[in-house]
């Protein structure tokens, strides 16, 4: 039932997946956009909807906070999703009131939108797209591509002005010692992250456990590393999102592959105290082991 | 029951509202506007109240420390011709919303208009 993005099996896409969206929204298209781990659903040239596996989906956003029984929304979406009105008839039974639908619904659809379009701006297509494709939540919020497509690049701006290290993004989060910790000022939500960050978790894993936007995860994580509590991999050091981070990392460190350095030269020195950033991890590294 | 465009619409009815926006502060997305913005542009309205919002909601001063989904209940910035109301929107579930009301001075009423402002916060989310 749940569409799920895989090999390109449509139409293949040209150029940015952004501008490729807008494109079949001005011929009124309605499928799946797959690109990467996500989709951009259009509905007639309208984005109904998005979803990527970096960014915190409705059911986890509904259920973890405990608004919708886990097993009420499975019955939902047994029941309805064939149908594509898993949304309206949520409302109809009384588990949300539309504006919640609405509310949640805008949040995830640009959280994953980002991750999908915006989250790198050299992202080449690599995109497909599968016309006649419908999402079995059916028709909430409609979304312009163009829209779309701008609130991804604000949200990237808005990020690099934070700390303009995509890759912490990415990586494991790995926090700071608490030394460091006890110095500085940190919000309630920015305590919950360190708390959970066992240096094995990514901003994406940590959203989707308590249940938040994986964007505003993200926020608080750039802002962390920002105020160095939380440590900065090097660029290039850390998973990227086509390559996902493999289970053997022990503590945020990543396994050694031997001759990695002689295919491919070392990643250039970053101006933001890299060496401070490796002398957290192997500290983190070397007290988890102890 | 109402979504974002039919509580937005109620907004616009308060005695001397110019315009209403419902923000998401933790990106600064617009998710609904009705009517002007102060600056002609609500997208960029939304980025500056964003701001605004985040630095009252996360200051040891004025929020509550125990609260993470709703820190802080309103924000009012007056000046000479007008009024701003910032009402947080509580959800259940994970979200950093508010409700910006843009309020023409001579016309409008601070008090009353802060009271219907925060029904129609409940509004939009209790239905």
């Amino acid at each position: 039932m749940n569409e799920t993005p895989g090999e390109p099996v449509g139409e293949p896409l040209g150029g940015p997946p952004g501008e490729a969206v807008e494109r079949l929204a001005e011929r009124r298209a309605t499928g799946a956009v797959r690109c990467g781990s996500g989709s951009v659903y259009l509905e007639a040239g309208v984005v109904v909807h998005a979803e990527n596996e970096l960014a915190t989906g409705l059911d986890a956003l509904l259920t973890r906070c405990g608004r919708i029984p886990p097993d009420a929304w499975r019955a939902s979406l047994r029941a309805f999703g064939a149908e594509h009105r898993v949304g309206r008839m949520l409302v109809e039974q009384g588990h949300l009131t539309q504006g919640e639908l609405e509310l949640c619904h805008l949040g995830a659809l640009h959280d994953a939108a980002f991750f999908t379009l915006g989250a790198r701006p050299t992202a080449t297509s690599g995109a497909s797209f599968e016309p006649g494709v419908r999402h079995w939540l059916g028709p909430v919020n409609g979304v312009s591509a163009r829209l779309l497509r701008r609130e991804a690049v604000r949200r990237r701006d808005l990020l690099e002005r934070i700390w303009p290290c995509p890759q912490v993004d990415t990586a494991p989060v790995v926090p700071a010692a608490p030394a460091a910790r006890r110095r500085s000022r940190t919000s309630l939500r920015q305590r919950e992250l360190l708390h959970h960050a066992d240096g094995r978790r990514t901003p994406a894993d940590l959203a989707r456990l308590l249940g938040r936007s994986a964007f505003s995860t993200t926020v608080e994580v750039r802002r962390l590393a920002a105020a160095g509590l939380v440590a900065t991999p090097l660029p290039g050091a850390s998973p990227l999102l086509d390559a996902p981070l493999p289970a053997t990392a022990v503590a945020g460190l990543q396994r050694r592959t031997p001759g990695a350095a002689l295919r491919r030269p070392s990643p250039p020195l970053s101006a933001h105290d890299p060496d401070i950033a490796l002398l957290y991890r192997v500290r983190t590294a070397l007290e988890a082991r102890l | 029951m109402p979504g974002i465009d039919e509580c937005l619409s109620q907004a616009m009815t308060i005695a001397g509202a110019r315009g209403v926006s419902l923000i998401d502060w933790s990106s600064g997305l617009t998710l609904g506007a009705s009517g002007d913005s102060p600056t002609g542009d609500h997208e960029a309205t939304a980025a500056e109240a964003t701001d605004l919002v985040r630095a009252a909601a996360e200051s040891p001063a004025f929020a509550d420390p125990d609260d993470a989904g709703t820190p802080v209940r309103d924000i009012i910035v007056t000046s000479d011709r007008s009024y701003h109301l910032l009402c947080f929107v509580g959800t259940v579930f994970d979200s950093r919303l508010a409700l910006h009301l843009w309020l023409d001075r001579a016309v409008g009423n601070l008090a009353t208009a802060r009271f219907r402002l925060q029904a129609i916060a409940e509004e939009l989310v209790l239905g």
